[in-house]
């Protein structure tokens, strides 16, 4: 009679082979979750791309209007909230005007007014207060746009026509339509806008590119799992600057606080670039440092994560297949 | 070319009526009972014609966009430009109609939006009806989706019968001080269903480490290749293990920026993976997509693709 295989008799190489499911993830939810209730500081270099597009949004004209493209919601809010945080920041910050438009999600334009809605309240709140950034005056909504091509034909062709229709409430609260807002004055065409800022969890970046490009600059900010499709723009030169994933937020943050290829206290830069040389200035004293920050390190503990357990599991492969072999 | 003008809106004034004037509303509504009955009459079409109809649209709608890409665009045309022979007055066509199709594209898509919940609500109604196994869910299902719709809509109806004074002191509140409407609003969207979302996809990372475990194995070279490079990838991502890996290297070379061992340092191994496989790989990729998707939409647009649109 044969004696039943026990969890004992199994080798040490078998043992690694068939660690429980459900340790894996109780391993993983401590090493995600602990982090985030005691953020630790991570060392950071900034990838070439999120320097580009610290840069160009640096470099805005103060007073000109740009569109963001807005195509994010919860689902990817891990990356996507901490990369538009950062945007409006800047853009407020700098007193660009902007227009908000979504074509990917139809609950985009609802979690972006939230989003701006709670970054006015900390420029209320902040010490001294900020100027709060006046939807119609410094904003305004443009809606949702179903089809994503189709819109990027029509914007290429004419951003009057495309946006003719669209209305927004102005301070009596009637609605008029957007064109006749401070943020839509003097731009008659999509070239004239200083950029076309995409964030977003979608293709839908590669839909703008493909259509606006060659009219007007734009800038990316994307989830990690599209950043390796997306770099492909930033490299052939058509997208201008693109922060991709976590650490896209976590770069754009530490820019934001300490700028680039600025000297420190010690008079040697926190952070450079082989991109350019020039210095740019960041938002010293200023609230930068949010969710990019908080959430790195948690970003650290589930790769190294991810990276042992398929050691661990080719370990025990090798074991396995050496002891077979014997 | 008259009809070309037409279509395109260009100088016509039959599509705009003044806003809230009753010629305006007439024609919304003479517009909707039209759309009916021409979709009744389709429907009622045998299938072999219905296919036609299809087709002839299909070809026209690609037609436009075909020629738009291909025809040689007007260069510096101002506002009140005449056409000049016939290839210009077909370039303006185009440039001018370009919006009334980008319209339609997007009323197309927002009507598949709505097929798509009225199919939806249309199974579930079926399912709780008979009672079918799991009806349970279609009941959670159908008042969810018509909750969500009704308080959206009552706060959006709240708002625009409100004064801006009102609305401006609502906007300056905290979130413990909002009216009813306002609190629903917020607890229906951000509370139940941002973070249900949110949730579902946080769960993803626990899959993708039990198939990291389970799958990503050593079996052969090219799949040893495959992971080597992945977990150069991953660590590159890692600030601390980027800064240890540098300074190992920066001790080997002797802080000499010239010495060839700096081209093992993390950052520089990782971008080398990222534009000389990665990025090559990745537009590979795509470029068959793209002759792909060109092949597909060719026999679209010429009716040569046969499936779909039975009965």
């Amino acid at each position: 009679m044969a004696i039943p295989e026990t969890a004992n008799s199994k080798s040490f190489g078998e043992k690694l082979l068939s660690v429980p499911r459900w340790v894996l993830f109780l391993v993983l939810f401590f090493m995600a979750s602990w982090p985030l209730f005691k953020p630790v500081p991570i060392p950071n270099q900034p990838s070439d791309s999120s320097a580009d597009l610290f840069r160009e949004l640096m470099q805005l004209p103060e007073g000109s209007t740009v569109i963001i493209q807005s195509d994010w919601t919860n689902s990817t809010r891990g990356e996507s909230r901490g990369q538009f945080d950062a945007l409006l920041r800047i853009l407020m910050r700098r007193n660009i005007k902007f227009g908000l438009m979504a074509v990917a999600d139809t609950q985009a334009p609802e979690v972006a007014r939230d989003v701006i809605e709670l970054i006015n309240l900390e420029r209320r709140q902040a010490s001294p207060p900020q100027r709060e950034y006046k939807r119609w005056e410094d904003w305004v909504n443009l809606g949702y746009f179903p089809n994503a091509e189709g819109t990027g034909n029509q914007l290429a062709q004419s951003l009057r026509d495309t946006f003719g229709n669209r209305r927004d409430k102005d301070p009596s609260g009637s609605e008029q339509r957007v064109l006749e807002s401070p943020v839509f004055q003097g731009i008659d065409d999509v070239g004239k806008l200083s950029a076309f800022i995409v964030v977003t969890g979608t293709k839908s970046i590669v839909i703008a590119i493909e259509r606006l490009q060659a009219k007007v600059k734009i800038l990316g900010m994307v989830t990690g799992v599209m950043g390796p499709e997306t770099l492909n723009y930033y490299v052939s030169g058509q997208l201008k600057g693109l922060s991709a994933g976590l650490k896209g937020v976590y770069d754009m943050e530490t820019m934001m606080d300490k700028g680039v290829n600025v000297p420190g206290p010690d008079g040697k830069p926190v952070y450079t670039t082989q991109k350019f040389n020039e210095p740019i200035q960041g938002f010293s004293g200023e609230k930068n440092l949010d969710k990019g920050t908080r959430y790195i390190f948690t970003l650290h503990m589930a790769i190294l994560l991810l990276i042992l357990v398929v050691v661990i599991g080719n370990v025990g492969v090798i074991l396995t297949r050496t002891k077979v072999k014997a | 070319m008259i009809g070309l003008d037409f279509l395109a809106q260009s100088n016509s004034e039959f599509w705009s009526k003044a806003s809230g004037s009753g010629t305006l509303l007439g024609f919304v509504i003479g517009t909707m009972i039209l759309g009916f009955l021409i979709l009744f009459a389709l429907l009622q079409t045998p299938a072999q014609s219905r296919r036609k109809v299809v087709w002839f649209f299909t070809f026209f709608s690609g037609l436009f966009y075909v020629l738009l890409w291909l025809w040689p665009a007007p260069h510096d045309r101002a506002e009140g430009d005449a056409s000049k022979g016939f290839s210009e007055h077909v370039s303006f066509f185009l440039q001018d109609s370009t919006n009334i199709f980008g319209g339609l594209s997007n009323i197309l898509t927002a009507m598949l939006l709505l097929l798509g919940v009225f199919s939806l609500i249309r199974v579930h109604l079926v399912k709780l009806a008979k009672q079918q196994k799991d009806w349970v869910f279609s009941v959670v299902l159908l008042v969810s989706l018509f909750s969500i719709a009704i308080v959206g809509y009552n706060g959006w109806l709240t708002e625009l019968r409100m004064e801006p004074a009102e609305l401006e002191r609502i906007g300056q509140l905290s979130p413990n001080d909002w009216p009813t409407y306002k609190k629903a609003q917020d607890f229906m969207f951000d509370g139940l269903l941002q973070a249900m979302d949110a949730a579902m996809f946080s769960i993803i990372a626990f899959y993708i480490l039990s198939a990291a475990y389970r799958a990503f194995r050593i079996r052969s070279v090219e799949a040893t290749i495959l992971l080597a490079s992945a977990l150069l990838v991953m660590l590159s991502l890692l600030g601390l293990a980027e800064l240890y890996w540098n300074d190992a290297i920066k001790s080997i070379s002797g802080g000499n920026d010239a010495s060839f061992v700096n081209n093992f340092k993390l950052t520089e191994i990782a971008s080398f993976i990222r534009r000389s496989f990665q990025v090559p790989g990745l537009r590979a990729i795509d470029f068959g997509i793209g002759i792909g998707a060109l092949a597909m939409g060719l026999r679209l647009w010429l009716g040569l693709e046969r499936s779909g649109g039975s009965n």
